[in-house]
């Protein structure tokens, strides 16, 4: 005699199939829904999301952007010894200066203490973390006591800021001296 | 011809000297206002080819970053490019400079006032030791080739791509910080306007349109440098294959960064 252990009826498997069935229809069904269209296109992520990086906006252009407009500082700033320094850096993002080939507003000068700043970003022979050979270092009232001149002098009072050697040497041309100065 | 010049002028002496006038200042203001200035065509392409891939991905060039510390002089230009570029908020840095000084007693202290945004106009006085030596290192993303914050990211709001560009989905992102944390580098960041995680994508977007990165751009010492190690006759590739003292941050992480240091110290690895 054996057990009658098994059901003959199997409504309950049926049941647990539909349900299954019903939720993985729901599952996709929402998956779809709510994932972005391009996701998934070339890997866990929304293909598009490239094309929205690529398309931010450029804001900072480069020298040449600036020097095409401005023949007479393109001529000062390639031939002076700060010809590797980015005209945006003092002046601000060529963005916020130029649109759609119209001059929308002008950047802001930097004048006086500010210029001071800017030179010394570099120049400073008090910061010792830089390397000796790359650059001209001075030490601020140390420098302008050696020129004997004011010690609240600013620095584009005999540098121009971009050719920094220019009026230097064209003041020693015209007086004759050949002084070398360190 | 001169006489009917002569005719027109004596009919109308007066519109015919406001239409040379006219014409004059036109012709003079073109010269002066070149017409479409700053749109891209007109800045030279810095990437040659670039321009021309259209798709989704870059095909055939391998970027590649270089940051030589022995040239770095702190000036602090690439961090104001940045800040520029992507309107960083203040106190959020993708890139940043640091100033590591080692006194006589090898204690090494690290600062980085400002991120380097305002450059380093003065020394640090707060020592107990004179200082042995001192030099700066510039950070920015790593772009590794198994990072980890793309791992961790439960949404896939960030996603490498098939050229190596490790990028952020903004759209995407729900801010959980789960990417800030597992960046060894700590050059993520949640930007507290957008409200996402943010970080430097070695100016993805400027790659793209043949220009190179904003940071690069301006390095008045070519400190950082960018350029495609499938080219042979590259930059990158020519100091990447010399016997150079060359290293990558936190090699044991297993990130493989695509980001090199020249003449990387053991203090800062």
């Amino acid at each position: 005699m054996v057990p009658e252990y098994k059901s003959k009826s199997y409504t309950h498997i049926v049941w647990i199939l539909l349900v299954l069935v019903v939720v993985v229809i729901a599952g996709v069904y929402v998956r779809a829904k709510v994932l972005p269209k391009s996701f998934g296109e070339f890997g866990h992520y929304r293909g598009d999301a490239i094309f929205d990086e690529m398309n931010r906006p450029i804001r900072n252009g480069t020298n040449s952007s600036c020097l095409v407009c401005h023949p007479y500082i393109r001529e000062m700033h390639l031939n002076g010894v700060h010809h590797t320094v980015s005209c945006e850096f003092c002046h601000g993002p060529v963005a916020d200066h130029v649109k759609d080939g119209k001059v929308i507003a002008k950047l802001p000068k930097k004048q006086g203490k500010e210029i001071k700043r800017l030179c010394l970003r570099c120049h400073n022979q008090i910061i010792r973390a830089r390397p000796k050979e790359s650059i001209k270092m001075i030490s601020m009232p140390q420098h302008l006591e050696e020129k004997h001149v004011r010690t609240d002098h600013i620095c584009n009072q005999c540098h121009n800021v971009h050719a920094p050697l220019m009026w230097v040497k064209e003041a020693r041309a015209m007086v004759g001296v050949e002084e070398d100065s360190k | 011809m001169m006489k009917g010049i002569e005719q027109e002028i004596s009919r109308d002496r007066r519109a015919f000297i406001k239409k040379v006038l006219g014409g004059t200042i036109a012709g003079s203001l073109l010269l002066v206002i070149p017409a479409g200035a700053m749109e891209l065509d007109r800045i030279p392409e810095q990437i040659p080819g670039m321009r021309k891939e259209k798709g989704p991905f870059i095909t055939g060039r391998k970027f590649a970053f270089i940051v030589d510390i022995t040239r770095c002089i702190g000036c602090g230009s690439c961090c104001v490019a940045d800040k520029n570029e992507y309107k960083v908020p203040d106190g959020n840095y993708r890139t940043w400079v640091e100033r590591y000084v080692i006194d006589d007693h090898d204690n090494v202290y690290v600062d980085s006032p400002n991120g380097g945004l305002d450059g380093y106009q003065e020394p640090r006085r707060d020592l107990p030791h004179p200082v042995r030596d001192t030099f700066f290192v510039p950070k920015l993303c790593n772009m590794c080739e198994h990072p980890s914050c793309v791992q961790v990211c439960p949404v896939g709001a960030t996603f490498q791509t098939e050229d190596g560009f490790v990028l952020i989905d903004y759209k995407r992102c729900v801010g959980c910080g789960y990417c800030v944390q597992a960046c060894p580098y700590s050059v993520r960041f949640i930007n507290p306007e957008t409200k996402t995680a943010d970080k430097c994508t070695w100016c993805y977007h400027r790659v793209r349109k043949g220009l190179l990165p904003a940071c690069v751009n301006v390095c008045p010492v070519q400190a950082r440098k960018f350029g495609d190690l499938n080219d042979h006759e590259s930059e990158v590739y020519k100091i990447l294959h010399q016997p150079h003292v060359i290293s990558v941050l936190k090699p044991d992480m297993g990130n493989k960064p695509s980001l090199h240091y020249v003449g990387l110290r053991r203090e800062v690895v």
